[in-house]
């Protein structure tokens, strides 16, 4: 069965290539910043921020690296939350498709998810811009970054998967989501920092795999230290439920979808 | 090559109609609740096989299920019942341009749609100049197909469906498309597909190009087989019963 996933994947490399090819000509064209935008946009994404909140959470976060505690947080959110979305919609919008050639159904969201992942990539400089410009502490443990990052793209996949798949039958999603998210954004601590809630919530907001990977990135970038094991296990744990209760969801449906057109 | 065993395609034609939230409401106090049955069966207990190299030719009435039947084949829809079974690679060429960017220049589109398409890029990569070649539109190459004509696109989209070397082929009505001088061109290159030795499936209301090119037909109404069998007894009864 593996063997037979293996071959199917590659077969569809190529078109998988092609989509996320096409959806990066399509997204910065006819603009003059064209690609600068996804480091861009971070970058003043953040500021803004940065200029609204810095003050706000000084008291409790003080010694704290603030612009690389905002912006290690925001990339990470802004990837999941860009990724799940435009994976939501990726199965009714190329309905027109579906219903003419056989492609398999798994490739539109995945391919969404790869493509944001390339501006996730991207939006990385700017981080490490920031990092360097002030001075926060560079170690060898930034090897262990891209597990994250992983974990960060299963859970995603996951997400996109299920919500790609609720969507066809109910449309309403699109909406529901989009309010999910906004929730989802305040839920995470990215500007602020969990300390200043009460000992009960924090618990509750650790259960947040989202915050689990903003939590294990900030560990190496601002403090220099080694997440702990703990932290390992959680974030891969999550990231592989997530990703497998995904495509088990979308695996039991995708014949459906096509009734829904 | 192609094996159907007791085929059935049902849709439920329910779903169609939009679910609001006020209508489920209102039915939730409805006393005497009706339960329609909406079941609506595009094909129903559907089996044959066709054997390599055999060209078939699908005949009937609008909405009889030749177009379903065709999709069941190619795999973009699976059957509510019953099997398919397929050996070889498909070449679907149900309708033309199944994901043209209309964003993308005419050459980002011959690679996208060729891989929607199934083509490695290998192969595309061979058979690039010879897409171009066919479709005329060399010196669009590099425009974007939102401005191109519907002809233009046509042409482009026929280019890049025909160039397989396919080992099943499944048509429906698209002989020509394009000018006179390429619909000329494009009857042509359908011909010496359908005619090169591969398995067809081939769809079409022009009884005069299925008794052409078809080694067997079979007869669709209602989604049930009325008759499978020799091309010209069964066209000139389908003819009969349509004009009679």
């Amino acid at each position: 069965m593996i063997k037979n996933i293996i071959i199917n994947f590659k077969k569809y490399t190529f078109l998988m290539n092609q989509m996320i090819a096409r959806d990066f000509k399509v997204k910065y064209k006819r603009s003059v910043l064209g690609v600068l935008w996804s480091l861009l946009y971070p970058l003043l994404m953040m500021s803004v921020m940065a200029i609204v909140f810095s003050q706000m959470f000084k008291f409790s976060m003080e010694g704290v690296n603030y612009l690389v505690y905002l912006m290690s947080g925001l990339v990470i959110f802004n990837y999941f939350s860009e990724a799940s979305n435009t994976a939501m919609t990726s199965i009714v919008s190329n309905f027109s498709l579906l219903t003419k050639v056989y492609i398999p159904k798994y490739i539109f969201p995945l391919s969404k998810c790869l493509f944001v992942g390339i501006n996730f990539l991207l939006s990385l400089i700017p981080l490490l811009l920031i990092i360097l410009l002030t001075h926060a502490p560079i170690s060898i443990y930034y090897v262990f970054l891209p597990y994250a990052f992983i974990c960060l793209f299963l859970f995603t996949v996951g997400i996109g998967f299920i919500m790609s798949a609720i969507s066809v039958f109910l449309r309403d999603m699109f909406y529901i989501y989009g309010i999910l998210l906004t929730i989802w954004n305040y839920f995470t601590p990215v500007f602020y920092d969990i300390s200043i809630l009460p000992q009960k919530l924090q618990f509750l907001f650790k259960f947040n795999p989202l915050y689990q990977y903003i939590t294990f990135v900030r560990t190496i970038l601002l403090d220099a230290q080694m997440p702990t094991l703990q932290s390992f296990i959680w974030c891969g744990s999550s990231a592989l439920i997530v990703c497998l209760i995904g495509c088990l969801v979308f695996k039991s449906k995708q014949d459906k979808f096509i009734y829904y057109v | 090559m192609i094996e159907l065993k007791n085929v059935s395609m049902k849709f439920n034609l329910g779903i169609e109609k939009t679910f609001y939230l006020k209508e489920a409401f209102i039915r939730f106090f409805q006393f005497n609740k009706r339960k329609k049955s909406e079941d609506f069966y595009a094909l129903k207990n559907i089996s044959f096989k066709v054997k390599k190299g055999e060209v078939i030719g699908l005949i009937g009435s609008n909405g009889a299920g030749k177009s379903t039947l065709l999709k069941v084949v190619s795999g973009v829809m699976k059957p509510t019942k019953g099997k398919v079974i397929v050996n070889g690679v498909i070449s679907p060429m149900i309708e033309l341009g199944a994901g043209f960017d209309t964003e993308l220049t005419a050459r980002e589109n011959i690679y996208l749609n060729g891989a929607v398409l199934g083509y490695s890029k290998k192969f595309l990569d061979e058979k690039f100049d010879e897409i171009v070649e066919f479709s005329e539109l060399k010196e669009f190459l590099d425009v974007p197909v939102k401005n191109f004509s519907s002809g233009m696109t046509a042409k482009l989209a026929f280019s890049i469906a025909t160039v397989v070397d396919p080992e099943i082929l499944i048509v429906d009505e698209i002989l020509s498309v394009g000018d006179i001088k390429f619909q000329e061109k494009s009857k042509k290159k359908m011909m010496e597909l359908i005619k090169g030795g591969t398995t067809v499936l081939y769809v079409s209301h022009s009884l005069e190009s299925i008794k052409d090119l078809c080694t067997r037909v079979i007869w669709l109404e209602h989604g049930e087989i009325v008759k499978i069998g020799d091309t010209e007894k069964i066209c000139d009864e389908y003819y009969n019963k349509q004009m009679g």
